[in-house]
């Protein structure tokens, strides 16, 4: 019956069909339960240096935690930042993640990570710095830990600076007196003095507390005009145009990674960065860098401020928070883990180790801990943590900041376009 | 008038309905073999279209499940998003200098080919093969690595980064484009193919140069297959986003100069987490395109010619 086949094979059709839909759909924690073994997944973003050091101490981790499969994976901080949003929108959040000051309060209020105090029994806070450990607090809840506290430094080539006759940056120097040394650098060598800090709103945060205001109020709204940002914006297109800093074809480049920088790719002799990054200069710098102060305000007000750098979070929905715990409480606490990630993340948060390990810092690590001991109580307390858009108002930061460097707006049309955009951003 | 004439191959409607199983079963087999597409128009289209329509009334910012705003979205877009502006300008400058770029060099190239003796199919092939590859990233990527700083172009030609010069680097993502003529090649080879040589014998007897022979046979017995090719790019063209990601590194820079209208995008949806905002860009994005294509369907009439209208 010629019907009877069709019909059979009609069946057999739809059965494979649904088999090709449902293998789309297997469990996911199949995959997280190879062998026996509970399998997390930890991401962090940061460059090789880094990715090697954490990679050995979740070996260690491995080692000491027979039962336990750490998988890892890192990119760079603009990448990541995409990827794990999409993840975490996706509800497939890895286990254990490293989280930045300016995603908690989006990450914790959209419900994607855990109340870390529910796992008190194996992570252990007793020993952190109680006001670094705050920060990471989202409406009383700890949803995530800092690993370390960083701080904004002017990395420069150290060769470069001395040749140029320039003195070592003492703290409290002035904006006024970095833009000298960057016109200075610039003549003698031909070279621009530093990256255009212009596009940074790191190092426009730091002006801007130099001035006594802040970047964002405590109502989370804007803490500068219109004014602030373009005057801020004037004062380094004038470098730019001067030659001081770097042209708008290096600016522009910037992505986070030292690489990119024009100091990393040998094109100016200094950069405005975070402390712990500062160490993926010692490879493209054979010179030898130096780490300094950021300048203050022209009365002496420090700008800069001890910002815990990254945290670890907890995925609200992973299926082994008890283990995903383990992990951070071992990155955390673990002597032997802090002997082997050093000052990769920053200063360790946890004062015990902190003090053991000053001793036995190393190298760059131990340029970073002496770098902070300079700065170390003259600094004023960090702000509270941004608003959610924060993380958006970054990249539009840079690319405003773009229409400047590249000559299509003037500092004050740029500056009203960013303040146009941070009012909508900030509302929603 | 032949071509309003469908071939009557179904039999009379009385003696199928003997032999035939009722209406209903035949369909519904029909519908079984075609579930599996059926299925994921619905699912992996509609469904996400439905979804898509619905957000772009929303706040949704993928942490937090979505409230209404009614048409905020689309106000915020219009009054007070000036990097918006930006991208529409990238968009259209791109559409108006890679389209045609691309055509012309297709039909150059099918030209050639046309009267190729020997070696036509592989350097049929050969031409298509960049149609292939020009959608991945790797290729994007390669592109990035030719035009940058210190790249092949900038050490032949002293020129810079044009990956890093406003203006320059709209050109590059274009010439990426314009590279893979492949596909509008191959239609235009098809096309030319089907031109009957004795308009060309006739117009030879007539005393009609190459040049007058283009213009008056060739381009409008193949005005169908150019404007088939012209609407078909310039759809692609509008929704151009790997390249342009590739090349500006995820920017769409320097300056928002190749920052497409895809591109910001998603840079709305996933950097910035405005999935509600992306939803309706894309939505206008639709219904733009949706106007382009009418508009050149209706322009259509006055100069795309139809061999088979001839006869009336």
């Amino acid at each position: 019956m010629p019907g009877n086949r069709t019909r059979k094979s009609c069946t057999t059709a739809v059965v494979l069909a649904l088999c090709a839909v449902l293998a789309g759909c297997s469990d996911t924690d199949e995959s997280s339960r190879a062998g026996g073994e509970v399998v997390l997944r930890y991401t962090w973003w940061g460059n090789p240096d880094r990715a090697a050091k954490t990679q050995a101490a979740v070996d260690l981790f491995e080692e000491r935690n027979p039962g336990i499969d750490v998988q890892t994976s890192f990119t760079g901080y603009e990448a990541y930042k995409q990827k794990l949003a999409t993840q975490a929108a996706g509800g497939d959040a890895p286990d254990v993640m490293q989280l930045d000051y300016r995603m908690i309060d989006q990450y914790a209020t959209g419900g994607v990570l855990l109340d870390l105090s529910e796992q008190q029994q194996v992570l252990k806070t007793s020993e952190l710095e109680p006001g670094l450990l705050a920060t990471g607090k989202v409406d009383g809840k700890q949803y995530a830990v800092p690993q370390g506290r960083g701080t904004e430094t002017m990395v420069y080539d150290t060769e470069q600076w001395k040749a140029a006759g320039l003195e070592q940056p003492r703290v409290g120097w002035t904006w006024s007196e970095w833009a000298d040394a960057m016109r200075t650098v610039a003549e003698r060598t031909g070279e621009p003095g530093g990256t255009d800090p212009g596009q940074s709103e790191d190092a426009f945060e730091v002006w801007l507390r130099g001035q006594g205001r802040t970047l964002y109020t405590a109502d989370r709204q804007l803490g500068f005009t219109a004014d602030d940002l373009t005057r801020w914006w004037t004062f380094t297109d004038e470098l730019r145009r001067e030659g001081a800093v770097s042209p708008a074809e290096q600016t522009t480049q910037l992505d986070g990674s030292v690489e990119n920088t024009p100091l990393g790719r040998g094109k100016a002799a200094s950069d405005v960065n975070w402390d712990a990054p500062a160490s993926g200069y010692l490879a493209l710098v054979p010179t030898g860098i130096s780490l300094a102060p950021m300048p203050a305000g022209e009365d002496g007000t420090p700008g800069q401020y001890f910002k815990p750098s990254m945290f670890m979070g907890v995925a609200a929905d992973s299926g082994h928070p008890e283990e995903s715990a383990k992990l951070v409480d071992f990155m955390l606490n673990d002597k032997d883990a802090a002997k082997i990630l050093g000052a990769t993340r920053g200063i360790p948060v946890n004062e015990s180790i902190r003090e053991d390990i000053a001793a036995d810092l190393k190298d760059f690590d131990k340029t970073i801990y002496d770098y902070q001991a300079t700065v170390e109580g003259k600094l004023d307390a960090p702000p509270q943590a941004p608003p959610s858009g924060d993380t958006a108002l970054q990249t539009t930061f840079m690319r405003d900041y773009d229409q400047v460097s590249y000559e299509r707006m003037s500092p004050r049309e740029a500056a009203e376009n960013y303040i146009t955009e941070a009012k909508a951003e900030l509302r929603s | 008038m032949t071509t309003a004439q469908m071939p009557k191959a179904a039999p009379a409607p009385e003696a199928a309905a003997v032999r035939k199983p009722p209406r209903r079963r035949r369909e519904g087999a029909a519908w079984v073999f075609l579930s599996p597409w059926v299925l994921g128009a619905c699912v992996l289209t509609l469904l996400p279209m439905a979804v898509s329509l619905y957000l772009s009334f929303t706040d949704y910012d993928l942490f937090n499940s979505p409230n209404w705003v009614g048409l905020r979205n689309y106000t915020q877009m219009f009054t007070e998003d000036p990097r918006y502006w930006r991208s529409v300008v990238a968009t259209l400058t791109y559409v108006v200098i890679a389209v045609p770029l691309q055509l012309a060099l297709a039909l150059i190239v099918a030209l050639a080919l046309k009267n190729m003796k020997r070696g036509k199919g592989f350097y049929r092939s050969a031409f298509y093969a960049p149609s292939l590859l020009g959608a991945s990233m790797s290729i994007a990527l390669v592109w990035r690595a030719i035009f940058n700083d210190g790249g092949t172009i900038d050490n032949l030609f002293g020129t810079g980064g044009w990956v890093f010069k406003p203006g320059w680097a709209l050109l590059a993502v274009a010439l990426l484009t314009v590279w893979q003529f492949g596909a509008p090649m191959v239609i235009f080879l098809a096309g030319l193919q089907q031109i009957p040589g004795e308009l060309y014998e006739a117009a030879e007897v007539d005393g009609a140069g190459r040049w007058r022979q283009f213009l008056s046979i060739t381009v409008p017995m193949l005005s169908p297959v150019i404007f088939f090719n012209l609407v078909l790019q310039t759809i692609q063209a509008f929704q151009v986003f790997t390249p342009a990601f590739a090349i500006s590194a995820g920017k769409g820079g320097p300056a928002d100069s190749t920052l497409f209208y895809t591109l910001y995008l998603y840079d709305r949806g996933f950097v910035a987490s405005h999935m509600g905002y992306a939803s309706a860009m894309a939505w206008v994005l639709l219904i733009v395109i949706g106007v382009v294509t009418a508009v050149l369907f209706r322009t259509s009439r006055s100069w795309v010619f139809y061999a088979s209208e001839g006869d009336r």
